[in-house]
């Protein structure tokens, strides 16, 4: 929620515009609304402001409007079903093609370490031994470590969803390269593109902290459902701002989700979920910045309407593709 | 005779047009979703007012002008429906091709707003705002589908309006 105080003459303009939208409201409304906007001139102007706003809105390009509507409009799509612990694991024995394989040792008996793997454009769902839910995204890598006294997760690359089981005396923390994420009753997204950290909650809180060397014990910020964090070792500070749970989890729908990242991050990504590698040749087109949606199953069509926004040239080398800045010349 | 009478009734409609003219606009508006609509509806409210030959049945003139350009408004909607189902029809034809990025290099300022104003509401809110405003629902389809009375839907609905409202005001300032 915005900290901003809402304006109570907005807020009545707003509740007049719905009342007076219904065609066939009774002249008495009609009445009633011209007397309020008689009272104080700026009732009118604020009922113009919230009328222009409800036309503009509403005359968005159709693909905006499109998008709006799918991700608001909608309801929740039916959850997928998370797999119980042993069933995911039979489920791993069975797919020798290692798309999830399980490895735990018992280094004590107090202690279990498990290590959790997923296939490039392979999604897996799993249930921890204290029922917190994960959905593991493709080409990800997950180390568990149960103590009787905590719960650490380690993001090795990739990206996961955690739905955590609150547990006070035995808080859940996520450890991705310099970033760490304690739970706080919580829902979250960990993203992991090489040092590069993203947080994104869907529910409750979660506090995240800088591990870096050169971060002090005051780099620590708490983030709650709707803000996402990004953390960048180059950065001196980590960001925050705003998603919706479905842009969080857009990729167990088969969709990467992103707004406003570094090409290397969105690539790095894709080729989680890519047959074909790509790779970015010229290094000045990673700082191009992306936003949009990519299907996981239409990553080669993607690719191939990128020369159209970004100044670079397509091109398949030894079963890589390949991408390089246009404004080079030609080798 | 009757000349001072026409007279007398052309500046009472002038009148009328300066001290309600405004609200006429924005009701319109409203109705509506498009300023110039609104304009060209309320130009025939007004030439139906000149040429009333009712004149002595209407005790106010300004209930009469509101009424004369809601029942404008309802026709001009009506029209629109018809088109818009033509044109819901053309557009079948032609991909949507939401994924590409010219799309959204295009689009994303605009959407980018809206959507951190809707993702700071209630689910709820979000999705009847965005049934009725932006896919273009009225409120008793949003109410059905939401299973909520439409005076809920109305209350969703301004709330968000109000709140987007806000935002936008808190982006503009430079």
């Amino acid at each position: 929620m915005s900290s901003k105080q809402q304006d109570p003459i907005m807020q009545v303009a707003a509740e007049w515009w719905t009342k007076l939208r219904e065609p066939h409201a009774g002249d008495d409304v009609v009445e009633q609304w011209l007397a309020w906007t008689g009272e104080d001139e700026r009732h009118l102007q604020a009922f113009e402001q919230v009328s222009a706003l409800a036309e503009r809105l509403g005359t968005l390009d159709p693909m905006t409007r499109h998008a709006l509507v799918r991700d608001f409009a909608r309801p929740a799509p039916a959850r997928r079903r998370w797999l119980p612990l042993a069933a995911a694991a039979s489920m791993a024995a069975a797919m020798l093609s290692g798309a999830v394989y399980l490895a735990w040792s018992q280094r004590a008996a107090s202690v279990t370490t498990r290590v959790y793997q997923s296939g490039i454009a392979q999604n897996r769902d799993f249930i921890l031994p204290d029922g917190t839910k994960v959905a593991l995204g493709a080409a990800s890598s997950l180390r568990v470590t149960y103590r009787s006294g905590e719960r650490d997760v380690e993001v090795r690359g990739g990206e996961a969803y955690f739905e955590v089981v609150h547990d006070r005396s035995r808080p859940f923390v996520v450890i991705a390269g310099n970033v760490t994420v304690r739970d706080i009753g919580t829902a979250f997204d960990v993203r992991r593109t090489g040092e590069r950290v993203m947080v994104a909650v869907t529910q409750g809180r979660v506090s995240i902290a800088d591990r870096g060397v050169h971060a002090s014990p005051h780099d620590t910020l708490e983030a709650r459902a709707g803000q996402r964090v990004s953390y960048d070792p180059n950065a001196s500070s980590m960001t925050v701002d705003i998603v919706t749970p479905a842009q969080v989890t857009a990729w167990r729908s088969d969709r990467l989700e992103f707004i406003d990242e570094p090409l290397s991050v969105v690539i790095a990504n894709l080729n989680r979920y890519a047959s074909k590698p790509v790779r970015v040749a010229d290094t000045d087109l990673n700082l191009l910045s992306y936003t949009g949606t990519i299907r996981t199953d239409a990553i080669d069509s993607w690719v191939d309407a990128l020369p159209r926004v970004f100044p670079l040239r397509v091109s398949t080398q030894a079963g890589q593709v390949v991408l390089s800045d246009a404004r080079h010349t030609q080798r | 005779m009757k000349s001072v009478t026409l007279s007398m009734h052309v500046s009472d409609i002038e009148q009328l047009f300066r001290e309600q003219n405004r609200a006429l606009i924005a009701f319109l508006q409203c109705r509506l979703n498009s300023l110039s609509d609104a304009q060209e509806v309320a130009q025939e409210a007004y030439l139906r007012m000149l040429t009333m030959d009712n004149r002595e049945e209407v005790d106010s003139l300004r209930g009469y002008l509101f009424k004369i350009a809601g029942n404008l408004a309802i026709d001009r909607l009506r029209k629109r429906k018809v088109r818009s189902e033509f044109a819901v029809v053309q557009a079948q034809e032609e991909p949507m091709d939401e994924h590409s990025p010219v799309h959204h290099v295009v689009a994303i300022e605009q959407a980018l707003s809206v959507r951190r104003a809707l993702s700071e509401l209630p689910v709820k809110t979000a999705r009847a705002f965005v049934m009725h405003v932006i896919e273009g629902r009225d409120f008793s389809h949003v109410a059905q589908t939401m299973k909520l009375s439409e005076r809920m839907v109305r209350y969703h609905v301004a709330h968000a309006l109000a709140h987007c409202r806000a935002q936008v005001d808190e982006t503009e300032v430079p």
